[in-house]
């Protein structure tokens, strides 16, 4: 079977080959591309995103896909689920928000979120003038308590954490993420097997 | 150009785009319904009482319990497309400081359109407090039952169910339950 394979490889030649990896770059590119130019459209760092965790069951399951905006101009509301990444820990978290506190910028928030080791270095005064400052508290739907303790010591999350808000949903197909996270073998063959099938295709 | 991967594959292809245009279709069509269900809100009462949260066992403030009465009709957002119906009854005010409030008391989820006429005599499973961790300040707030619809697939959308015909004070704190 190889031989066969092989043979055909040399007919080719190695223009071909060139011509395979610049293919496969291409496609390579124009999905970050994609990727990227979501992020701009929705204003999210990160514009889909897999569940990972189970706490927003029956709504939400592990392997679902969410679709997320996050609108400069708009403010979060109650009943909004989000999606946030408090700093320091690796995942980022899809919970329901629960409170909601819109501080008018001349009222200074860190009275209320205590952060004070991080506004020192960079005074928050006059940033976004503009817009009220929020303080958010969020709570999974299938937790039975509100997420302070997964705050990590803040007492609130503010704008600056959240990734976005939940827009759309499609079930079950970020499973395949997940499954090459917990067997990483399975991404090598999946990788393995398109990139040789990409040298090796004729047309 | 007839070799058995070729066919897997356009089989596969084929079959994925079929599986996208319907998952298309059905998250389209819950479009087409636009029920606006419609309930009731009353506050039976509303009482402050000081104590502590969870996080700090010796910070004392004020917490607000309040006994509310919902009746609200929820079958008609029942849809093919629907998997379920998150309902929650939110406190709405804006303190003297200018302070936007907005904090969810009760929740509930309902996934099937058997259990989607909500008749409920409660009070608040969720901790009400304020920034300020008083509510001696605090102007009267209004309460409101919203939903959110939770699709198998598609958009998620958002609503409200009823509100309560006027503000609710905050009484003055008392000393012991």
């Amino acid at each position: 079977m190889f031989t066969d394979e092989l043979k055909a490889f040399r007919r080719l030649g190695f223009r071909h080959v060139l011509l395979q990896v610049l293919n496969f770059a291409s496609v390579i590119a124009s999905g970050l591309m994609i990727w990227k130019g979501l992020g701009i459209v929705t204003n999210s760092e990160s514009p889909i995103v897999v569940v990972l965790s189970g706490s927003m069951e029956p709504a939400f399951y592990r392997g679902d896909l969410l679709f997320l905006t996050n609108p400069s101009s708009e403010q979060y509301k109650t009943g909004d689920i989000t999606v946030y990444k408090i700093p320091g820990a690796d995942i980022p978290i899809v919970h329901r928000v629960l409170e909601t506190h819109d501080v008018p910028p001349k009222i200074d928030i860190r009275q209320y979120t205590k952060a004070t080791k991080r506004s020192k270095s960079q005074p928050t005064s006059g940033k976004n003038s503009e817009h009220d400052n929020q303080l958010l508290l969020t709570k999974g739907d299938n937790n039975p308590i509100d997420d302070i303790e997964l705050y990590r010591g803040l007492e609130w999350l503010e704008k600056k954490h959240i990734v976005g808000k939940v827009k759309g949903f499609l079930p079950y197909v970020g499973y395949v993420t997940i499954a090459m996270n917990d067997f990483p073998q399975l991404k090598y063959a999946l990788l393995g097997g398109l990139g040789l099938l990409a040298l090796i295709q004729r047309e | 150009m007839h070799s058995i991967f070729a066919r897997i594959n356009n089989t596969s292809a084929l079959l994925s785009s079929c599986m996208m245009a319907l998952l298309a279709a059905i998250a389209l069509s819950s479009l087409v319904f636009t029920a606006k269900p419609q309930g009731n809100v009353s506050i039976a009462s509303v009482q402050v009482y000081s104590g502590n949260t969870r996080r700090y066992a010796t910070k004392r403030q004020d917490l607000a319990f309040v006994d509310f009465n919902i009746t609200a009709d929820f079958t008609p957002l029942f849809n093919w497309n629907t998997k379920q119906i998150f309902i929650y009854l939110q406190a709405e005010y804006n303190s003297t400081l200018g302070v936007k409030n907005e904090a969810v008391i009760w929740d509930r989820i309902v996934r099937r359109k058997e259990e989607a006429h909500v008749n409920v005599v409660g009070k608040n499973k969720y901790n009400f407090r304020d920034l300020s961790a008083s509510f001696k300040t605090a102007p009267p707030a209004s309460y409101s039952l919203q939903y959110n619809i939770m699709p198998y697939v598609g958009a998620l959308t958002w609503g409200e169910a009823a509100r309560t015909s006027e503000p609710v004070a905050f009484p003055p704190r008392k000393a012991r339950v």
